[in-house]
């Protein structure tokens, strides 16, 4: 349903309040670009349906709420073999990884078990969307093979000191996801 | 002995934590992350520790999470990276 979290869903508006979210997000994207096909889908997948998904998807861009969806979606990426590229935000921090499976870390290397989940957690709406921006910038770069897209890396920007960090993630010989992709 | 400057980031999840953390650290010639993050504990109490999952990198290069990292040693003028996990949508 759509809530009080409406400071960072830019697809959203008060006058949905009370309505599922999926599909009032769905009508909304068609009245901007009537040549887009959405398939709105209004519960969270379970591990065989995001591997259905995944295999009808050329990319998947992860931003939910807790790891262990996010997790999920990953799996389901390397299953499928497409890049994966994982938002978050934390109060005034947003993240960003880009994994290209079976040749850089997945987010099951850096997380072999979730961390603990936050009920209750700082947004700042302008967080989420540099880092929802960001992370469709990394999925145009990718799906058009323009420019270097941020493959195995960890960019961070953390809005109380305004500093961006990259870092170079290293894959885990031991990840139960990819190790097996060599 | 020689002594070497360390740079500290910290960011993520309980960014207040980053506040208790200097922003720069001096360590003797030879340290490692291991000294480093053991300095580093000092200036935080039990219940501002930082998430064993807090991600561990050094100059850009990630060597894993506090609970499990490959400990190396130290230069002058490396950057010691602390990430807490980030999941908010």
């Amino acid at each position: 349903m759509i809530s009080a979290d409406l400071n960072r869903q830019v697809l959203g508006s008060e006058s949905a309040l009370g309505r599922p979210r999926a599909a009032d997000f769905g009508d909304y994207l068609r009245t901007m670009n009537q040549f887009v096909e959405v398939e709105a889908i209004d519960h969270e997948p379970n591990d065989a349906e995001a591997v259905e998904l995944a295999t009808r998807c050329d990319i998947i861009l992860a931003c939910p709420p807790t790891f262990e969806e996010r997790l999920r979606l990953n799996r389901a990426a390397v299953h499928a073999g497409i890049p994966f590229i994982d938002a978050a935000q934390w109060g005034m921090t947003g993240t960003l990884i880009v994994v290209k499976p079976g040749e850089t870390a997945c987010l099951e290397c850096l997380y072999p078990e979730p961390p603990p989940f936050e009920e209750f957690f700082p947004v700042v709406g302008a967080i989420s969307c540099a880092t929802g921006s960001l992370a469709a910038l990394e999925a145009i770069k990718i799906l058009s093979k323009t420019g270097d897209p941020l493959w195995g890396k960890m960019l961070t920007y953390d809005g109380y000191r305004g500093n961006f960090t990259t870092v170079q993630l290293q894959r885990r010989d031991t990840c139960a996801c990819c190790a097996s992709l060599g | 002995m020689p002594a070497m400057k360390i740079q500290i980031s910290y960011t993520g999840r309980s960014y207040q934590a980053a506040s208790l953390l200097p922003a720069e650290i001096t360590l003797d010639d030879g340290a490692t992350v291991d000294d480093a993050l053991c300095l580093l504990k000092k200036d935080l109490s039990d219940d501002q520790q930082l998430p064993g999952s807090c991600l561990v990198a050094v100059s850009g290069e990630h060597i894993g999470t506090l609970t499990n990292y490959t400990n190396r040693p130290l230069r002058d003028r490396d950057e010691l990276i602390l990430i807490a996990p980030v999941a908010g949508g």
